[in-house]
């Protein structure tokens, strides 16, 4: 079960927080290749190397950035998505904390490929320390001349803006993102036409996920062809994922796609369950996928293979549960989340998740109806796929997955009148 | 906090953005590191140093949780209770700074010195149970002890000089 740290560089090495820590490390080296090709060559890596986006979405990264046009006559942007806000995913955040040259490499790396001046990276409001990190790095690299006007040669500048949100789950969705940036409500944009067409201030734009962008200078150093070649042909590469929840050692691990299961992440490298516990769920994907269950333990850690066992891979936030943890509460608990952050411009999903909480809400405080079952189950058709963008879908997937999975655990909080508040797992000193 | 003070904050950064209006919320994030949150004439300085309504301003401060439209207290410490941080006791971390601080669940405390609010997903789930003091680190995994040494040094330490939040 091979954990691989590519994008984790300062798990290997030492000093990433200065450049010239970071050169050490051989830090530069996949600009330095990039700088070499034509713009289109460094596109057709990306394409090579079978990358996909890593936010949640899963999108092939170079199909994403072949679809900007080269003639609109406009500037494109690059625009990168650290607005990390999904339930159980840090992925990110140890990225901005320990290793933010290779995220501003990555950047730079995409920026030329598509012929981009000036990239932004949106930050999410609630990361202060990794916001005063990013800011360090970016000062740096304008010191040095890593940024500015001569950055990609005599004459060829690029430059990287910091942009902070302020407390918004849905900015993280990309156009909801662009609104944000654009100075506005951060409620999402009607698509098409895409960001690739008419994103940031209606120019081309590429948006990629710090993960993603990350990604590439290792790629762009020891080439596309070696990053194909890791795991499954349509799933290639390294991915983090972050562990938490009922686990001995959450955290985050990289890991080579397809060569580990889920029961190998949870129960190896995140330390498995407290003795006594027995395995109930787990959401794979962050907590906008269909919940799994002991039966899918086994499946590889993929694109393809999780979505075969019906959820998605998703941002790789894996959320574990045990048996001491009641699915019908939890459930609840992300009913809330979804109502909380809905940003309310549709309808189905403004009205449709605060029903969704309400209804879990009384099933698990002893006020729930076997009605209520179908009730919810009316719902989820009515929300999903109705909507201008996919928090809604996100709102359905864990509960009516949970409903189809655990049916009687729900009957039988009905029937007992209500979930009693378990013993939380607490704090381990290991 | 002025109009000329939020002026004098983004001149060096206007030429970074294509359209003006983008420079909104990085003013009021500035306009509310002085009181910690937005009162009106935050926001009314905010509108003449970016050149957009007043009205406009607050409808786009309104959207964002860290934005502050209402007093809070001189720290704000949000406890993330998002379902990993909820299977590993976040709903008690809650209720017991609430018991310390004096409120009852999310709210401010009587002398002023604490806002508490539940928090959704603070990106920190390896740290769980855990809590943020305005968006300084998500420390984590805290007992209740541990809670009590973060409360007790906050109020020795009083009100910051600048507010992050």
């Amino acid at each position: 079960m091979p954990q691989l740290n590519s994008v984790y560089r300062h798990r290997e090495f030492q000093d990433l927080l200065t450049l010239s820590g970071y050169e050490r490390a051989g830090g530069w080296n996949g600009l330095k290749a990039t700088l070499e090709m034509s713009p289109d060559d460094a596109l057709y890596a990306f394409h090579r190397s079978g990358l996909r986006g890593r936010g949640g979405a899963g999108f092939p990264m170079g199909r994403k950035a072949s679809f900007l046009p080269k003639d609109s006559g406009r500037p494109t942007y690059v625009v990168c998505n650290a607005d990390e806000s999904e339930p159980g995913t840090f992925k990110d955040r140890e990225i901005l904390d320990n290793n933010p040259f290779q995220l501003v490499e990555g950047v730079a790396i995409a920026s030329y490929g598509v012929g981009c001046e000036r990239a932004y990276i949106y930050v999410r409001g609630e990361y202060g320390h990794q916001w005063d990190v990013l800011l360090r790095a970016i000062a740096e690299c304008r010191a040095t001349g890593r940024l500015g006007p001569d950055a990609f040669g005599p004459g060829a500048p690029f430059d990287i803006t910091l942009y902070r949100g302020a407390g918004a789950y849905i900015c993280g969705e990309e156009t909801a993102l662009l609104e944000s940036l654009e100075g506005k409500r951060g409620q999402p944009r009607l698509k098409p036409p895409y960001p690739a067409v008419a994103g940031l201030y209606d120019c081309p734009t590429l948006i990629n996920n710090v993960e993603t962008l990350a990604a590439l200078p290792p790629i762009m150093h020891r080439g596309a062809d070696w990053y194909a070649a890791l795991g499954p042909e349509k799933s290639p590469g390294t991915k983090i994922f972050s562990v938490s929840g009922h686990v001995l050692k959450p955290g985050n691990y990289e890991i080579v796609m397809g060569e580990t299961t889920l029961r190998d992440l949870i129960f190896d490298l995140a330390g498995g369950l407290r003795d006594g516990r027995e395995f109930k769920a787990c959401w794979p994907g962050g907590s906008s996928v269909p919940v799994l269950t002991a039966e899918h333990l086994d499946t590889p850690l993929d694109y393809e293979s999780l979505a075969g066992a019906g959820s998605f891979l998703g941002s790789g936030g894996c959320i574990v549960m045990d048996d001491s943890g009641c699915i019908v509460r939890a459930s609840w608990r992300l009913a809330h989340f979804y109502r909380h952050e809905s940003c309310g411009k549709c309808t189905p999903c403004r009205e449709g998740t605060g029903w969704l909480e309400k209804i879990l809400g009384r099933m698990v405080h002893g006020e729930g109806r076997l009605e209520d079952l179908a009730m919810l189950e009316s719902l989820f058709g009515r929300i999903s796929g109705r909507t201008l963008c996919a928090l809604a879908d996100g709102a359905v997937a864990p509960v009516q997955s949970a409903l189809e999975l655990f049916r009687d655990d729900f009957e039988r909080v009905i029937e007992q009148g209500g979930s009693p508040v378990p013993e939380p797992m607490g704090v381990i000193n290991a | 906090m002025t109009a000329h003070e939020i002026s004098e904050f983004l001149a060096p950064i206007r030429h970074e953005f294509a359209d003006q209006r983008s420079l909104i919320l990085p003013a009021l994030r500035f306009a509310q590191e002085e009181q910690g949150w937005l009162p009106q004439e935050a926001m009314a300085a905010v509108a003449e140093a970016t050149g957009y309504s007043q009205a406009y301003v607050e409808s786009v401060a309104s959207f964002y949780d860290r934005l502050y439209t209402e007093p809070v207290g001189r720290r704000v410490i949000s406890v993330c209770t998002t379902l990993s941080c909820m299977l590993r006791g976040s709903d008690e971390l809650l209720a017991h700074v609430a018991a310390n601080i004096g409120t009852d669940g999310e709210g401010t405390s009587a002398d002023g010195m604490f806002t508490l609010q539940r928090a959704e997903c603070l990106g920190a789930c390896d740290r769980a149970p855990c809590l943020q003091v305005d968006s300084g680190d998500q420390q984590g995994p805290l007992t209740h002890d541990d809670a009590d040494a973060i409360i007790g040094a906050l109020r020795a330490d009083g009100a910051p000089t600048r507010y992050d939040r």
